[in-house]
Parts: structure tokens; sequence; C-alpha cells
């Protein structure tokens, strides 16, 4: 594509924005010329990054261990993010500068560029390299040669050079998930997962195919992901190959499903006539519009916990005269079956079931109040339907617990109800159907859905192979249950009529203005 | 006579109308962040039509000269063809508004949100009754009588702080921890002017031991996620993390003495 067609397609909006950020990599690359010192970030680093990497840099702050990945222990002298050679392990001032200032994705490390100013950083460079003793730039860097283009032919490539004799299948899965097959470790000791590459916002060094060419050639210091680069590999690629596998990798996040957009928080449920999807693998599942909320680590009531593995849960919704269902997704490296021996070696013991939550009100609030989002009050009970994956010897199973918070709970009969659940694991990706009667026998006791009115909903998970039982799972706060109302054919009729006013009242005007004449 | 414009009237009025529309959008949803309402600015844009409409129309000449070409393409004859496309596009112009607009929205109800609910006189924690009025940070005291002391008691709240509300507030205490976007409402800002800059001590205090559900009635609605933190920290610890938020910030509380 030339300039000025590029120039015609985009906004000025966008055009601005590439000029903030032409000038800022042209500052970025132009800062590198003004050395840090070593002495001044020691004083900055002793005000702000103390608290999770520790006084002498061993990542051994206050936060440890309620942290996953856990603080960088920089005396290790490991980078995960660096541009130097396999074998040289000396990040260079950019790679540890970039870590600073765009931070490192999904974890607890931030963007520093709102709260420091560039040199500010430049000293903290200084000073954090000093605690591996890394004075000199690396010998080597990683190489480039030509890069290649993404296309559809080099995708192919990539694609079996990813799956060929388990090369990155191995830990990443078929569908590049993560869906482990192996349980992974960091240096620090710590259970380390493999990058699920459907979701690029959590990349540590983006999702670029230069990043990711980089991280396959270097491999990730300090975990178990290997350079593919260093000719003593069994599963050495060439720097051609490595490009067409890191067109590859960035071609998997082509879903737009599981990427979470703030403003939608309303799952849409779409009227249907006749019978309602009784499978998750239901062909009009595809044509309903998926709703993606954040899960975060339950911190606000009994046992907390702080190192989730699942991070989003997708959710959408259907109903006809008689029935609503749900079909919840959300993606899982482990399919958690206590008793299964390989399920098990995975898991961090003692294993537990997999498990999701769909949290109602019993009575949809009139007002703006509603239960509190942690298992609802004393004033506001909620209805909590829960399923779980199953054991080795037993299926899968639903439960209904009422609620008026986490104290007072009521186990009540499922079936008495009519809610049912159904689920399918495939390639890390658990998906559950939840049906119930849109009303029940007991409305005292169950929430009765109705069209076109705004329902509190709120979701949890649990990942039963990440010590996660009970109290210790994610979940979200409320967002809203729609059943949509069918749209009927008045607002086409009306628009009609209104057409039909505008023309004959134009017409009627220019022959008055004819005869007239 | 009119002369012959470089810019017809008529045009110029729309141009002028469009102009100030992408203006207000310009300034404030790209300049100022801070998206106006669609009533308002429909209202906004109702009174710049009309204002504009009259200045354009203050005259005789001037109003004839602005309708002229509305006239004429209905009027006159050689315009038969525009007249055509113009009788075609607007009808359906006009239905499709009227479609789209009666379309049902299902956009999330609004939910406004109270930033500093007025604390009560007296509240309950840690099993006992507190005065806000009289309440102070025991350690504040230490910031002038004992330096290294108060250094040290920052320090303390500061790994209180990492080990318990770093997840929603963040590392910066910016309000966006690593699971602040998974959270509505957003957790607050501390570096922002308006927040603990604007409070008391006593304030914070009564915030983070009664959390969420410790918040008055008017507090709506009612969704705050802030834990009850006297379930899970200390008195002693409370008023070392009110220290360290002032610290990191660089903000100092607001307090009788200074009023």
């Amino acid at each position: 594509m030339n300039n000025r067609r590029l120039g015609k397609i985009m906004s000025p909006v966008n055009k601005l924005a590439l000029l903030t950020f032409c000038t800022a990599l042209f500052m970025a690359g132009s800062a590198a010329a003004k050395p840090g010192t070593a002495a001044k970030g020691k004083e900055i680093y002793d005000k702000r990054c103390t608290w999770c990497h520790g006084a002498d840099g061993a990542g051994d702050g206050a936060a440890k261990d309620r942290l996953n990945p856990p603080p960088r222990d920089f005396t290790s002298g490991n980078y995960k993010i660096r541009t130097s050679a396999f074998d040289d392990m000396v990040p260079t001032d950019d790679d540890v500068f970039r870590m600073i200032r765009d931070g490192m994705p999904n974890t607890a490390m931030p963007s520093w560029s709102s709260l420091l100013s560039e040199q500010d950083m430049w000293d903290l460079v200084a000073y954090v390299k000093s605690f591996a003793k890394y004075d000199k730039p690396p010998a080597k860097l990683v190489e480039y040669g030509t890069q290649i283009k993404s296309s559809a032919e080099s995708i192919e490539k990539g694609k079996k050079l990813f799956e060929e004799g388990d090369r990155c299948v191995e830990c990443h899965g078929k569908a590049g998930k993560g869906s482990a097959s192996k349980r992974l470790k960091g240096d620090a000791g710590e259970r380390t997962w493999p990058r699920n590459l459907t979701k690029p916002w959590i990349f540590r060094g983006s999702n670029d195919p230069k990043d990711i060419y980089t991280r396959i050639s270097t491999g990730i210091a300090g975990t178990e992901m290997p350079s593919f680069a260093d000719p003593k590999s069994k599963k050495k690629l060439t720097e051609e190959e490595r490009w067409h596998v890191a067109n590859y990798v960035a071609s998997l996040a082509k879903g737009k499903d599981k990427t979470v957009n703030a403003e939608n928080t309303v799952v849409k449920a779409d009227k249907v006539e006749g019978e309602l999807p009784s499978t998750v693998e239901d062909e009009r599942w595809e044509k309903t519009s998926p709703t993606t909320f954040y899960l975060v680590p339950q911190i606000i009531g009994g046992e907390r916990f702080f190192t989730p593995s699942d991070d989003t849960i997708t959710v959408r919704a259907m109903y006809n005269d008689k029935t609503v269902a749900m079909l919840l997704e959300w993606d899982d490296r482990t399919k958690s079956i206590p008793g299964d021996d390989a399920a098990e070696k995975i898991a961090d013991a003692p294993i537990a079931e997999d498990g999701v939550a769909v949290q109602l009100p019993v009575e949809i609030p009139k007002e703006m109040q509603k239960p509190y989002f942690g298992m609802g009050d004393a004033t506001h009970p909620v209805n909590i339907w829960h399923w779980k994956s199953g054991t080795k010897d037993a299926g899968e199973t639903v439960n209904l617990l009422n609620s008026k918070g986490f104290k007072e709970i009521e186990k009540r009969d499922a079936a008495g109800v009519g809610l049912k659940a159904k689920s399918s694991y495939v390639d890390g990706t658990w998906k559950v159907l939840i049906t119930r009667p849109l009303t029940t026998s007991s409305a005292d006791k169950d929430i009765q859905f109705s069209e076109g009115r705004f329902i509190p909903i709120a979701f949890a998970a649990w990942d039963g192979s990440n010590s996660e039982k009970g109290s210790k799972h994610t979940m979200t706060t409320w967002y809203w249950l729609l059943l949509k109302p069918a749209t009927g054919s008045k607002p086409l009729i009306t628009a009609l009529i209104v057409a039909g006013l505008f023309l004959g009242g134009l017409l009627w005007w220019a022959r008055s203005a004819k005869s007239a004449a | 006579m009119t002369k012959k414009r470089l810019i017809p009237r008529l045009l110029q009025l729309v141009l002028i109308i469009i102009g100030v529309y992408f203006g207000f959008i310009l300034l404030f949803d790209v300049a100022l962040h801070q998206i106006i309402p669609k009533s308002l600015l429909t209202m906004y844009m109702l009174f710049v039509v009309a204002g504009t409409a009259m200045v354009f129309t203050f005259t005789e000449e001037g109003a004839q000269e602005l309708v002229g070409p509305i006239k004429a393409l209905v009027e006159d004859p050689s315009k038969k063809m525009i007249r055509n496309v113009v009788f075609v596009i607007v009808p359906l112009l006009a239905g499709y508004y009227t479609y789209t607009s009666m379309l049902p929205s299902f956009e999330a109800p609004m939910e406004l949100r109270t930033i500093h609910p007025a604390p009560p006189s007296k509240f309950k924690a840690f099993g006992k009754s507190y005065n806000l009025t009289t309440l102070q940070n025991p350690y504040r005291k230490f910031e002038k009588e004992d330096p290294a002391k108060f250094k040290g008691l920052v320090k303390e709240g500061g790994d209180v702080y990492i080990k318990n509300c770093q997840y929603c507030h963040g590392d910066k205490l910016d309000g966006n921890g690593p699971y602040a976007s998974g959270l509505n409402p957003t957790p607050l800002n501390f570096q922002d002017v308006g927040t603990i800059a604007q409070l008391q001590e006593s304030f914070l205090f009564w915030r983070i031991s009664t959390g969420g559900p410790g918040l008055p009635q008017e507090a709506a609605p009612w969704i705050s996620a802030m834990p009850v933190w006297q379930d899970y920290l200390t008195e002693d610890e409370i008023w070392k993390v009110i220290l360290f938020l002032y610290n990191y910030t660089g903000r100092a509380p607001r307090s009788w003495a200074n009023e």
C-alpha cells in the first residue's frame, strides 16, 4: 500500500496517533543516548520497586508469595524479554528500559512511564543491571535475517512447524491455548503456565511478529521456554522458519469473542421460536453475540486467593417461551479430574474439580440497589447455580444454592426447579450449557425471569488444578442479563409511514409550486 | 441584487452547523475525554441550529438568498433530475431515522456513583465505636518528632499495601492494578488530587476498615468491591497503610488544624 492511499483511509485522529507513536519511537531511540546513573536509580528503586523486587533486587519483596508470576530476581541475571542472542544472557539497555516503560502485561508490573520521567527510567536501568553485575552490553544480538511478511502461505508453513514433532504443541497445545500436557516450573520453583497464544493482550512482550520472532529465538530466560535458534536443539528452526512460526502465532489471535469490551456489560439473550439448543456444539450459538468479562481472584471474604489462572469468561444466552439457556465458555489449561493419574500429575496438589457458577438475585431489583456481589446479603438473597466437572468416578454435577452472604448458604434441590447443565472440554476450553425454566413454583426462593428487564448477573470459576476450591476462585462483579424482547414489525411499519408522509408532502409542494407558476 | 458568493449561503449554514457539531465532539470527546451525553448534545445543537438560522435570515434579502436554492429545486423545471433524486433520498432518510430510533436500545442502565459519601459521625469497627470527628492517626505525630521511626512505619505500611491493596489500586497507587479492569466501579486513584488529598485520615480509616458493605445508605449504588479490611488487617496496619498512601503520592491529609 503506498503512502497516499494510506493517507486517504486514515482518519485525522489515527494520523495524530501515528505521529505521536513515531515521535515516541524516535524519542525512545534517541533517549538511549543518555546513560543513566546507578546512584540516582537506587533512590527511585528504593521508593518504587523494593515492595516487590526486594531491597537487594532478589525478588523477595513483601508481595513475593502473593504474585504469580513472582517478581523478577535481578540477581539471577535472567531477563524474560530481551533481544540479545540466545546464548548471551545480558539484556540491552533498551530491553530493560522497555520493560520498565511498558510494564509486563498481565502481571503486577505496571508501565512506569506515567509516573517516572524518561531520565528516571534510564537511571533505573543502570541500577537494576548492577544487581547481576551486568556492566557491558551483550556481545551478540538476535539475528533477524530478512523479515518474511505474513501471508496465507507463510502461516501454513508456520503451522506445520508449530505442530511438527510436537515442537510447540507440547506446551502450547494444538489450539495454542497452552492446554498443558506438562507441568512447568520457573527458576524460582514457581508454577508457570504456557502462554495462551490466542489472547494477544497477555503477551509480556507484545504479539507483533517481530517480537514473537525474538521470543522464539532467545527463549524466555528463567522459564522452560527454550531457544529455537540454538543449533544444539533438536527442535531448532532456521531464521526463515522462525518467521513462519511467528506469523502463525500472530495469526492465532484472530477471534474477538474473548476480548473484553468494557462498554459491553450486558449478556443479551436472543428469543428463539421452538426448541433451545440442547448441546454446547449447536450451530445456533455462533449466531448469538458473545459478552466477555474479566475474572478476578476472590479477595473479599473467607480464605482469599491471589494467584489465578483463568482470566476471562465468555457468555452467550438464548431463551424461548419456557426456558433460558446460557453457554459459558472459558479457557482453562487443565481438565481437572480428581482421581485421574494424568490430571493429578499436572495439577497443584490437592487437585479439585473445575467449576463455574452463575449468580442471580432471587428478586430482580426494582430500584438501583442490588444484593452484595459476594454471594448476596441479609436482605437481598441470591441464587447460585454451581456446576462442577466431576471426578474419575462421578460425572459432572450442578448444584443450586441460595445464599445471604458467604456465611449463610442453603443447599437446594437443583433438579426440583429444572436446573440442568452439560459440558465439553476441548483443547483448553470449557464450555458449559446451563438451562433453567423461566419460572419455578417457588417464586420466593428462585429468580423468575422476565423479558425486557435488566437482571443483575455475576460469574465465578474454579481451576481445580490451580488449588482453587471453595472460597478460592475467580469471579466477576455484577453485570447484566437481558432477555431481549422480539422487536416485532412496529418500527418498520412506522418508518414506512413516515417515509410515505415525507414523499407525499414533497410531491404536494412541487405540485402546488407548478400550478402557482 | 445579491452578489455571486464563493460558497452559497445555504451551504454556509450547513457547514457552520456541521462544524460546530464536530467541534463539540473534538473538544469534549477527543481532547478532554469527557463524552457529552447524547441528550445534552441534542439540546446544544438545537440552540446552534436555531441561532444560526436566525442570523442567516436576519434580513429579508438574506432569507431569500438562503431559501433560494431550495425554492429553485422545487420550482425550476430545469432541475427536474436533482429534484427526483432529492425526493427519493429525503423520505428514505426520514424513514431510516425513524426505524433506528424506534429499535429498542439494550444499553445497560446508568449507575451514577457517589464518590465521597458523607461519613457518619460514629462508626463501629474492631468491636468498638469510633468518633470520626476526633479520630486521628496515632502515628502521624512521628513525622516531625522522630523521622527515622516514621520512615520505618511508612515502610511497614507499604508492605501491607503491596500484599493486600495493589491488586486493584496498583503498584503506582493510580487505581490501575492488575485486576482493576475487572471491577465496576473502578478502584480509586490515590495519585489523583481529588481523592485522598481532599480527605482526612480518619475518613480513610473508616472506608478501609468497613469497606464496600460499610457504605452509608445514601452512597449509591452500593456496589463497591472494597473488602471489609477489619477482617484481614489490624487497626495498626490500617493506620500504617494510610501513612504509606500519603507518603508515596506526596500528598498531605486534610486536618482540622489546617482548615
